[in-house]
C-alpha cells in the first residue's frame, strides 16, 4: 500500500488531523509536482521586477526554471528556462537587461518573447528547412498580472486567475497586502533566498495560518529580547515593533469552501492599537511621517465608514500552494512576499522579496526596509528559528513508522467564523489552525482528482 | 615596502578575532568592535546588464542590533543556537592597504567557516571580508565590516557572525 493510494485517510483534514507522510514520501512529491504545481496558479514575481522593455528575472514554477521578461512591446512573458533543442538552460542570470537569450550548448538564440531567432547554420544543416515558429521557448500556458503581482499556470485550462483568487480574496488582497487605495507598493529588487530542510508545505502551512508558533515558543527570543529593549527605551528597528501586542488578533480565509484555492490570513488585527504604536512612531521619524500615517488612518476609517471593527493590518498570510506573505501589521514594517519552492520532498528553498508603501515618506521606506531584513529574512532575529523547527521536523518524521501517527490541526475546530462579521470570507478566532485545515482540504482535492 | 610589523599585528587580532569567536566569547568580541560599527553583508546575486542596485542588503548592523543578537541567544529560547552552533573560523590571505585621508586602514582578507549543528546538520560559509580598522589608544579596533558570502541561495538561515 503507497501512501499516495492512502491520501483520503492520512489527510483527514476536517478532523484536523493529517500525517507526515505527506511531508516525506518521494511518490508524493513527484505526483504533487504535476497535481499541485501543474495545475495551480503560482506566483513568478512582481511587475516592478520587469520595469522596461528587456528587462526579465528567473525564477521556478515548482522545480521547474522560468524565465520572466518584458519583449519590446512591452508586454511581459513566463517561458521555460530551456532550449528546445537539448533542454540546455538560456538564460542563467537572477536578473538583467539584455536583447534575447543564448543557449550556451548550439548556440539557438530566442527573443524576449521566447521567439527562436537564430539557429547557426541553419541553412546546411537542415537542407529541407526547419520550422522555428515550432521551436520557440516553452511558454508557461497563461501569464496574469493582479494588482502587480505576476502569477502564471501550466493548466492551459485552470480558471482565469480573477476567479481563482475569486471575490473574497481579492478584496483583502488589494486592502491589506497590495493598499491599492493607498498608492501601492514600491519595489526593492533582489531576491533574498536561503535553503531550508523540510518540506514545502511546512513552511506554506506557517504562513498560512501559524499564529500559534510566534508567542509561544519559536520566536520568543526575538519577543523577549523586545521587551526588554523596550522597557529600557532602547531602540534597534526590529526591535520597537513587535506591533500588535495589544491588540485582539484575528484569523481570516478566503476560498475556504470545497473546490475553492484558499488564501490564508493569520494575527489579523481590526482594532486601532497599532495605529497608536505606529503614531508615537511616526512622531519619532518626523513630521512627513506623522502626515503620512494620519491620512492612511483616514483614507481607511472612511472606507470603513461606521464600523469600529476594520482591519488595520495583517501578520502573516499565505496564496496557495506555496506563496508566503508578511504584512506585520504595520505600514512602518515593509511587505514581504515569500516563495517557498520545492526541492525534493524533504528540503525547500525560500525566495523573498520586499516592497514597502509607495506614497510613504522615505524615512519610512528605509526603516521598514530595514524592519524586513532584520526579522523575517536569512539573517534576521525570526526566520532562522522556523528553518531550525523544520530540520528538527525532518529528522523527527523521516523513519518510516514516524510517518503515519498524524500531526494535530484541531484548534478552533467548529469556530472558524466566530470573528466580526459582514467581511469576505471567514474571519474567526486566533490563534487557530483554520486556514491549515482549508490547505490540506484544497491540496487533498487536487491530489484526488487524478 | 610594505609595513610587515603593521600586517602581522592586524593578522594576530583577526586570528584573536577568529578564536573569541569559535570559543563564543562575545562579550569579549564586542570589546573589539568600535562604538559606531557597521557590519554589512550585501546581497549576493548574478545581474546582467544595466539594471536598479539590490533595494536593500542581507545584513547591516549597527552596535545596538549587534548586541540584539547576542542578547537573543542569551535568553536561552533562541532555538537557531540551541543547542550553540559548533564554529570553525579560518581567516587567511590577509592584505593591509591605507586609506587616502584616514588614519582607519583596509583589511581584505577571505574566511571559510564551517557551522555544526546538532547530530549531522552544518553548514559551511566562504567569503571574503573588507574591514575597516581604525586606531584606538595604542591598537586597532573594527569600525566597519563588510561580508561577502560566495553564495546565491544561503546553505541555512544565519545566525552566527563572519
Amino acid at each position: 500500500m503507497t501512501v499516495l493510494n492512502e491520501l483520503d485517510v492520512l489527510v483527514d483534514w476536517k478532523n484536523g488531523l493529517v500525517a507526515p507522510a505527506i511531508h516525506v514520501d518521494e511518490e508524493v512529491y513527484r505526483t504533487e509536482a504535476a497535481r499541485v504545481f501543474g495545475r495551480s496558479w503560482l506566483l513568478v514575481g512582481h511587475e516592478q521586477m520587469v520595469p522596461t522593455p528587456g528587462t526579465y528575472i528567473t525564477n521556478y514554477m515548482g522545480e521547474v526554471p522560468v524565465i520572466v521578461s518584458r519583449d519590446r512591446r512591452g508586454e511581459i512573458h513566463v517561458l521555460v528556462n530551456k532550449c528546445s533543442h537539448r533542454g540546455n538552460q538560456v538564460c542563467l542570470f537572477d536578473r538583467g537587461k539584455a536583447r534575447g537569450f543564448a543557449c550556451s550548448y548550439h548556440g539557438w538564440s530566442y527573443g524576449l518573447d521566447g521567439t527562436l531567432n537564430g539557429i547557426p547554420v541553419e541553412d546546411f544543416a537542415y537542407r529541407e528547412g526547419v520550422d522555428k515558429s515550432q521551436l520557440g521557448l516553452e511558454k508557461v500556458a497563461k501569464v496574469a498580472n493582479y494588482g502587480g503581482l505576476l502569477f502564471a499556470t501550466f493548466d492551459a485550462g485552470a480558471p482565469e486567475l480573477e476567479s481563482w483568487l475569486g471575490e473574497d480574496g481579492r478584496w483583502w488582497l488589494d486592502n491589506l497586502v497590495l493598499s491599492q487605495d493607498l498608492g501601492g507598493l514600491e519595489l526593492l529588487p533582489g531576491f533574498h533566498r536561503y535553503h531550508s530542510p523540510g518540506n514545502w508545505k511546512l513552511a506554506a502551512e506557517n504562513f498560512f495560518g501559524d499564529t500559534y508558533h510566534v508567542y509561544t515558543a519559536t520566536h520568543v527570543a526575538w519577543i523577549g529580547v523586545c521587551v526588554d529593549y523596550m522597557k529600557q527605551g532602547n531602540l534597534a528597528p526590529m526591535i520597537d515593533y513587535p506591533s500588535g501586542t495589544n491588540s485582539t488578533h484575528l484569523n481570516a480565509a478566503t476560498g475556504v469552501e470545497p473546490g475553492r484555492t484558499p488564501f490564508g490570513m493569520g494575527m489579523l488585527v481590526m482594532d486601532q492599537e497599532v495605529y497608536k504604536r505606529d503614531y508615537a512612531e511616526a512622531q519619532r521619524l518626523g513630521p512627513e511621517a506623522v502626515e503620512w500615517v494620519e491620512h492612511r488612518f483616514h483614507v481607511r476609517q472612511k472606507a470603513f465608514e461606521g464600523r469600529a471593527d476594520w482591519p488595520y493590518g495583517f501578520m502573516h498570510a499565505g496564496m496557495f500552494p506555496n506563496a508566503g506573505l508578511m504584512g506585520f501589521i504595520s505600514p512602518l514594517v515593509g511587505r514581504h512576499f515569500l516563495q517557498f519552492h520545492p526541492r525534493g520532498a524533504q528540503a525547500h528553498e525560500t525566495w523573498q522579496w520586499t516592497m514597502v508603501e509607495r506614497e510613504a515618506p522615505q524615512v519610512v521606506k528605509e526603516v521598514a526596509a530595514q524592519r524586513v531584513f532584520q526579522g523575517q529574512h536569512p539573517a534576521g532575529l525570526i526566520a532562522p528559528d522556523d528553518v531550525e523547527n523544520f530540520e528538527r521536523i525532518l529528522e523527527a518524521t523521516v523513519p518510516d513508522r514516524n510517518r503515519t501517527r498524524p500531526f494535530h490541526y484541531g484548534q478552533q475546530l467548529g469556530h472558524e467564523t466566530e470573528g466580526p462579521a459582514g467581511y469576505p470570507g471567514q474571519v474567526g478566532p486566533s490563534p487557530s489552525e483554520a486556514n491549515q485545515r482549508a490547505f490540506y482540504r484544497h491540496w487533498l482535492e487536487l491530489m484526488d482528482r487524478g | 615596502m610594505a609595513n610587515w610589523e603593521r600586517k602581522l599585528e592586524i593578522e594576530e587580532l583577526l586570528a584573536r578575532e577568529a578564536h573569541l569567536l569559535d570559543e563564543r566569547r562575545f562579550k569579549e568580541w564586542l570589546e573589539w568592535l568600535t562604538d559606531d560599527v557597521e557590519y554589512v553583508m550585501p546581497l549576493r546575486e548574478y545581474v546582467q546588464g544595466d539594471v536598479a542596485p539590490a533595494g536593500h542588503p542581507i545584513i547591516r548592523d549597527d552596535r545596538t542590533m549587534i548586541e540584539v543578537r547576542l542578547a537573543k541567544d542569551e535568553t536561552g529560547y533562541s532555538h537557531s543556537e540551541l543547542p550553540e552552533s559548533m564554529t570553525c573560523h579560518v581567516v587567511s590571505n590577509v592584505v593591509v592597504d591605507d586609506i587616502e585621508g584616514s588614519n582607519e586602514v583596509l583589511v581584505r582578507s577571505t574566511f571559510l567557516v564551517r557551522q555544526a549543528r546538532k547530530l549531522r546538520d552544518e553548514a559551511w560559509w566562504a567569503g571574503r571580508r573588507l574591514d575597516r580598522l581604525r586606531p584606538v589608544d595604542g591598537t586597532w579596533k573594527l569600525a566597519r565590516r563588510e561580508v561577502h558570502l560566495d553564495a546565491t541561495i544561503l546553505p541555512r538561515g544565519i545566525s552566527i557572525f563572519f
